[in-house]
């Protein structure tokens, strides 16, 4: 299906409605057209929200109509929560209507056993892709755009959701609340979270094109279990190469090279293998789990990209530097080695019981903010060092730790990426950080492996796009 | 105006047809390959079918010569230079290795002509002639294949070969056409990409070669659909050089989409 402008002027429409019809929509909690319109209403959403409900004169207090062509103004997006069976007759009033996009939550189409289901969505398919209507869906919990405070979906609690630039686009309802949970825990700021579903007619290609022309989204986020038509993702991906960052998480690898043949080749060209090249070639970047997929895009959205490998790991103890280290030089990074005026710094700063080449433990001067900066600011301007990582482990002594280094830190505003690692029992810390990250000072993670695996994200990230971009300009 | 005409007419067939001309050439030859094969109703080429069928991509491949007699066995290992390589070959042969039938540093006549009565009685009866092959030194031994993903159509693959090809499962993908950025990536991905670089006295891989076999392999693919699985193992660096050293082309349904 090859989608045409229209399409994408009405996919915009689909997130940015300025009236959205709920048909199915119900006061009965029992159903989902409740808990769509409790979506709506509850995000903040300021636009017109119109329930559809042949049996009810109001929902939620808000005016209902029989059917979408009752209802006099103009709407773009339509959320359909309504049985099957009801969906091919409502699909044509909403053509009728002129409906913008819709978002079709009902299932029982192409996932389920009975061919019928298969059959109901190719008519569908057929009959919105030649009216140039998107319809996400069906089988989807919806769709939700935290710019605008739209929340098209049956779960409200996504509105909790912090405003930012990271957008996702998955295959499954459960990762996308999964991922949609932590991001509500790491204080992610997320612009859009589409639930693909059946993809009727909008699918990964589609909205990688429409996110990569959205200028709410910085970062594009992807989770995936297997296309219908991957070369079309490729070539979108090609179009668009460079322009902004993309992470993927694929499930699915059973089976993988498994094959009897016989060739070598054949044998060993397992489906997951091909689809992480592919991924690669298209300019996407593979992760290995929903929380590192998280953990990057939020990276993303918050530093710079690395010009180079090399890490300075600075560690306020020995111990979380070390595993650090061990993950950093297991995913490609280097631990630099400092240019000889750094290390005279960090050496008149530190005891000689110290450990004080890369990975630096400046335990020893734990009671000194002012030998803490003064290392940290020689890190800063080594030309040696691409990357910094700062681990500190809360002591009660130390408690003042973060807020001294925050000045220069935020001074300082990332000239070169800088993931953190402070970790304290709650409440003690959490301010400090968020100040820190807000002013883009650094980006902060629960762990120091999680903090090296950001890292060393970041460097393949900045490789993907570097590589890209320099190839355009040729 | 006549002379410019003839300018025009001139440098267009120098310049764009005469090449494109070369390369029809080698596709036809290679279509050739292909289509005798698949009408003696066979599953795969011969090692030297599909080495043939490299070298008309612009495959680096070893000097070799198909014979059946020990008079063009000698005559074949004298041009070549010893010490060379016999082995048996047929399209029906595709374990060589298992069934003992590759002798390799064969030094002089005498050697050449027992290992030339050792296989033939090995392969009596099974029509089989013997490839006569330049010795190829190197100890770095890699894998280039092409595969026919139902969805992703041509994909090429590259990894550490020789023996420990599918103990090691050292490999990347891409999928066809490759760029020249794609080649550099995937061989840049796997776990021994080092195996490429300067190393124990040996020189850094050829790296605007190796791009091209990778290029090319997926070429192969893109062009025939008959062409159902390439596996190029060992492709062993010489010096710098990657020479494919042995190969085996895999034919499918030409039916089957590409």
């Amino acid at each position: 299906m090859m989608a045409t402008s229209r399409f994408f002027e009405n996919l915009d429409a689909l997130f940015n409605p300025e009236t959205v019809a709920v048909i199915g929509a119900s006061d009965n909690p029992a159903k989902l057209g409740y808990h769509v319109m409790k979506s709506l209403t509850e995000g903040g959403f300021r636009g017109t929200i119109v329930p559809v409900n042949p049996g009810a004169a109001t929902v939620m207090g808000i005016e209902s109509y029989p059917a979408i062509e009752g209802y006099g103004g103009s709407v773009e997006l339509a959320v359909m929560v309504l049985p099957s069976k009801a969906v091919p007759g409502v699909m044509d009033e909403c053509i009728r209507k002129g409906v913008r996009g819709v978002v079709l939550i009902t299932a029982g189409f192409k996932e389920i056993d009975d061919p019928r289901g298969g059959e109901l969505q190719a008519d569908l398919s057929r009959v919105a892709t030649r009216a140039e209507l998107p319809v996400i869906g069906p089988n989807t919990f919806g769709v939700v755009n935290l710019n605008l405070s739209l929340n098209a979906s049956f779960t409200p609690e996504f509105s909790l959701l912090r405003k930012g630039g990271v957008s996702l686009v998955s295959q499954s309802g459960g990762i996308s609340h999964l991922m949609g949970f932590m991001a509500m825990e790491r204080e992610v700021g997320m612009s859009k979270i589409v639930g693909l579903g059946n993809r009727l007619n909008v699918d990964f290609a589609d909205m990688y094109s429409y996110l990569m022309s959205d200028p709410d989204t910085t970062v594009i986020a992807l989770y995936l279990e297997g296309l219908d038509d991957p070369r079309k993702l490729m070539e979108a991906a090609k179009e668009h190469r460079g322009r902004k960052p993309v992470v993927a998480y694929k499930t699915g690898r059973a089976g993988s090279g498994d094959r009897a043949s016989l060739s070598h080749t054949g044998s060993m060209a397992g489906r997951h293998e091909i689809y992480e090249g592919a991924l690669k070639q298209a300019g996407i970047l593979p992760l290995e789990s929903a929380e590192s997929l998280l953990d990057t895009a939020r990276a993303l959205a918050m530093c710079p990209l690395p010009k180079g490998s090399r890490v300075a790991i600075l560690s306020g103890q020995a111990g979380p530097g070390m595993a650090a280290c061990d993950l950093c030089e297991a995913h490609g990074l280097e631990v630099a080695v400092f240019q000889p005026g750094t290390q005279r710094v960090i050496n008149d700063l530190l005891p000689p019981l110290a450990l004080r080449t890369n990975p630096v433990d400046m335990g020893p001067a734990w009671y000194n903010a002012l030998a803490i900066e003064g290392i940290i600011r020689a890190v800063m301007a080594d030309e040696h060092v691409d990357g910094l990582i700062i681990l500190m482990m809360y002591a009660s002594a130390n408690r003042g730790a973060p807020a001294g280094i925050a000045p220069l830190l935020l001074e300082w505003k990332q000239r070169k990426p800088v993931v953190s690692c402070f970790v304290s029992p709650q409440g003690i810390w959490d301010q400090d950080i968020r100040i820190m990250e807000g002013g883009q000072a650094l980006v902060n993670c629960p762990s120091p492996e999680r903090a090296a695996l950001v890292m060393a994200s970041l460097w393949e990230c900045s490789k993907m796009m570097r590589y890209w971009t320099e190839e355009d300009r040729k | 105006m006549d002379e410019e005409l003839s300018f025009c007419i001139l440098t267009t067939v120098f310049f764009v047809l005469l090449p494109r001309l070369e390369e029809d050439v080698n596709m036809k030859e290679a279509q050739d390959v292909i289509e005798k094969a698949l009408k003696e109703g066979r599953a795969s080429l011969s090692e030297y079918e599909s080495k043939n069928l490299l070298r008309l991509y612009g495959i680096p491949v070893t000097r070799e010569k198909l014979v059946n007699d020990r008079g063009q066995l000698l005559e074949a290992a004298a041009e070549i230079g010893y010490p060379v390589v016999i082995k048996g070959c047929s399209s029906r042969l595709t374990h060589k290795t298992e069934r003992n039938l590759v002798r390799v540093d064969v030094r002089n006549r005498e050697e050449a002509v027992a290992a030339f009565e050792d296989l033939m009685s090995r392969m009596e009866g099974e029509g089989a002639d013997l490839l006569v092959q330049e010795m190829i030194k190197g100890s770095r031994e890699l894998v280039v294949g092409m595969t026919r993903d139902p969805q992703f159509g041509p994909c090429v693959m590259f990894g550490l070969g020789g023996i420990y090809t599918e103990i090691l499962r050292d490999v990347s993908f891409r999928v066809a056409p490759l760029e020249k950025r794609d080649a550099l990536q995937m061989a840049q991905e796997i776990r021994g990409r080092k195996i490429l670089e300067e190393l124990r006295g040996m020189p850094a891989a050829d790296m605007e070669t190796l791009c091209r076999i990778l290029i090319k392999t997926g070429e192969i693919g893109l062009d025939n659909g008959a062409v159902k699985e390439i596996d190029i193992n060992p492709l062993i660096l010489s010096g710098s050089k990657p020479v494919a050293v042995d190969a085996l082309v895999v034919l499918g349904d030409a039916s089957a989409s590409s």
